[in-house]
């Protein structure tokens, strides 16, 4: 039952994980930025 | 061959573009064309010694190569070399839970976020600790050291913070796998006796010495400093919704926000990683309590250890402990970043993921179909594994496997039971690609990030220039900040990065190694441990005009000045950006040079002034006697350690009879 269940809960986060790709992927989103326009860069930024 | 198969398959899917001509620049990731193989790139001339002995192994290997294949094969390395260790460490015959570890192990944020900051030398010690615990474990005697040595190569050429990792690892394992240990000590008189733990400690040791000299000479001998207010910007930080500790478990936490792959802290990705990480810890458990591995304790120990090193830093007592270390010796600077200290975990959540896969597989139950001989606790040997590998029968096993085990697995067993199996069969061949899609911002150059550029030809012109002068004396470079934002790729991106002048020039190339690293909208100034780029800042601040300026980079030693234009972005910005490099610029407006130095190259892109000879009190770049004797000593004890043993890396075998349960015990291991 345990492995079922684990089936199905591993099946549902790949398909959600895939689905949310497709649509990113398909509107071209893009959450993260680099900096840009600036002269002389940090190493980073926490 | 399978997990060698996926870990080049992973290596290819995440560089992606990468692969192509030119090279990937990114933060600590500076490959260039032709790089020098010198007295500096070994680490002479008392610079410190941050990229020793990596960049002299770039440079030999440009020997054979072009540069940029060149870091093609070291990236794809720490791929196919992480996945087929951590395959390789999980117990049992079956193939599936290997191929698990080996994509969950080079597949991870860990992975990802030190990619993005382009420690590609960490990198690839990260992708030798499967190989330095399964070597570190079965330490007894000093002949067991040759396999030790072997397995630290990628350590060797990674430097100083990959030999830290596998010193976590390494030294744990020894302590607590000791193999055979015991027994020789019974035969042994009573008072020759020495604990074998204490002996195998002393040969790990004694192996991450003897790898560690080209760097650990001259960094001794540098007196660099290490700035403990580091301890605060290097901290790790919560990259997931569930804090700094559960970004840690996840195995996230970088410091650095731009490292950080795409989509990663979406809530969705978070908490299914997140998942998958208590999964992996619990497969860990089920692992140790089912085959109980050789390695179990010390890869739980170091793995303990290791986040414990991690977590010192997201509390203030932590954070005050780290500052009084580095104050008290500089060479704890490296716990400053403690994220990196989560490696062994990931390594132990790698391998709990193959025995979570097993679990899923129902093998335990079943015990049909697979008689591997492996020893339980062990891995099998290259040879089962290549056997069983060599087609791809590898996933029609599983399904027959599944389909058998429910059609009449045990007597009695019904049809829920085989239903069981078969979602177990098919959960476990899920979770092989769960990795991947549970972290898609690592897919093909980490979205994007990682795509190769080309240098322009006043980089290659200007190394030229330089190369071709005998004549001592260090390289300066303009503008006085260690990072840049390169556009050369054409389509507007801009990949920032250690600014590439640093690594071009066959001689002593002085930079502001002082790091800034931005917080809470503020730039916050890390000290850098050059001694001698101290110096240059202080004439900086001193503020003695174009002609005093160059007058006393002479007498520091410096013979040229490379001035990146394109850093300045334009004589508008060019004083506002580093008023210096703007001065000097003016000051050559309407001529050809200074009465100080000559100008030996003038482009849209850089200038290169050299000074003028009497103006140099410049000694020539050399390795001491120690630094030397340090090299042959490294050199030497690989030859004698691959001589030795008979084998590379890769054909490392793993050895037979150490396990603790007997296969009618566990039919899984």
């Amino acid at each position: 039952m345990l492995r079922v269940i684990a089936a199905c809960a591993i099946g549902a986060a790949l398909a959600g994980g895939l689905a949310f790709i497709g649509t990113t992927v398909a509107t071209n989103a893009s959450s993260t930025a680099e900096p840009v326009n600036e002269s002389l860069y940090n190493y980073g930024d926490r | 061959m399978a997990p060698w198969a996926v870990g080049a398959g992973a290596g290819v899917l995440a560089l992606g573009p990468g692969l192509g001509p030119g090279f990937v620049l990114r933060y600590d990731m500076v490959f260039v064309p032709d790089p020098p193989l010198s007295a500096t790139t070994l680490g002479g001339g008392g610079g410190f010694p941050r990229a020793v002995p990596s960049d002299a192994v770039v440079g030999a290997l440009a020997q054979l190569l072009p540069a940029d294949a060149v870091q093609t094969v070291l990236l794809l390395a720490v791929f196919v070399l992480g996945a087929a260790g951590a395959a390789r460490l999980v117990p049992g015959p079956y193939l599936v839970p290997r191929l698990a570890a080996a994509v969950f192990y080079v597949w991870n944020p860990f992975i990802a976020e030190r990619l993005l900051l382009g420690q590609w030398a960490v990198l690839l010690g990260y992708a030798g600790l499967p190989w330095v615990l399964s070597a570190a474990v079965r330490l007894a005697r000093a002949r067991d050291l040759a396999r030790l040595v072997v397995a630290l190569l990628p350590a060797a050429v990674g430097g100083f913070s990959s030999v830290v990792l596998s010193a976590l690892v390494a030294l744990p394992a020894g302590l607590w796998g000791r193999r055979g240990a015991a027994d020789q000590d019974r035969r042994m008189p009573i008072g020759q006796r020495v604990p074998g733990a204490v002996r195998s400690a002393v040969l790990a040791v004694a192996a991450l010495a003897v790898v560690s000299l080209p760097w650990l000479v001259p960094a001794l001998g540098s007196g660099a400093r290490t700035d403990p207010a580091a301890v605060d910007l290097f901290a790790a930080r919560a990259d997931t919704p569930f804090g700094t500790v559960g970004s840690l478990v996840v195995l996230g936490g970088i410091w650095n926000a731009q490292a950080v792959p795409e989509w990663y802290g979406h809530p969705f990705f978070a908490a299914c990683r997140l998942v998958l990480s208590v999964a992996a810890l619990a497969g860990w458990v089920w692992l140790l309590r089912r085959c109980r591995p050789l390695f179990g304790r010390g890869l739980t120990a170091a793995a303990a250890a290791g986040f414990a090193i991690a977590l010192l830093g997201v509390a203030e007592p932590g954070r005050e402990l780290l500052r009084a270390l580095i104050g008290a010796w500089p060479g704890f600077g490296p716990l400053r970043d403690g994220q990196l200290y989560v490696a062994p975990l990931a390594l132990l959540q790698a391998v709990g993921f193959g025995g979570a896969a097993m679990w899923l597989r129902g093998a335990a139950g079943s015990g049909t179909g697979h008689g591997g001989d492996g020893d339980p606790g062990e891995p099998l040997s290259s040879s089962e594994a290549d056997r069983e590998a060599g087609s791809l029968r590898v996933f029609g096993a599983l399904w027959t496997s599944a389909a058998g085990s429910a059609g009449g697995g045990r007597p009695g067993a019904g049809r829920g039971a085989g239903a069981a199996r078969v979602a177990g069969a098919v959960a476990a061949a899920m979770l092989l690609v769960a990795p991947f899609v549970l972290l898609p911002g690592l897919v093909w150059g980490a979205a994007g990030r990682l795509a190769p550029i080309a240098y322009p030809g006043e980089w290659t012109a200007v190394q030229r220039i330089v190369s071709a002068d005998e004549r001592p004396g260090a390289v300066l470079v303009l503008p006085w900040s260690a990072y840049r934002g390169l556009d050369w790729s054409g389509d507007g991106s801009t990949a920032v990065v250690l600014d590439p002048a640093t690594k071009l020039f066959d001689r002593r190339v002085v930079w502001n190694d002082d790091l800034r690293v931005e917080e809470g909208g503020a730039v916050r100034v890390i000290e850098g441990e050059d001694q001698l780029a101290r110096r240059v800042d202080r004439l900086h601040a001193a503020g003695v005009g174009v002609s005093g300026y160059l007058e006393s980079l002479g007498t520091l030693g410096i013979r040229y000045v490379l001035i990146e234009r394109e850093a300045l972005r334009g004589p508008d910005t060019a004083a506002a950006v580093d008023p210096l490099s703007a001065g000097l610029l003016r000051e050559n407006k309407f001529s050809d040079g200074f009465r100080e130095a000559e100008v030996v190259h003038r482009g849209p892109r850089l200038i290169l002034l050299e000074l003028h000879d009497e103006q140099v009190g410049a000694v020539k770049d050399e390795l001491s006697v120690l630094e030397v004797t340090g090299w042959l000593a490294t050199v030497g004890a690989i030859i004698w350690s691959l001589s030795v043993s008979g084998s590379s890396l890769v054909s490392m075998r793993p050895d037979r009879n150490t396990g603790t349960v007997s296969r009618k015990e566990s039919p899984t291991c």
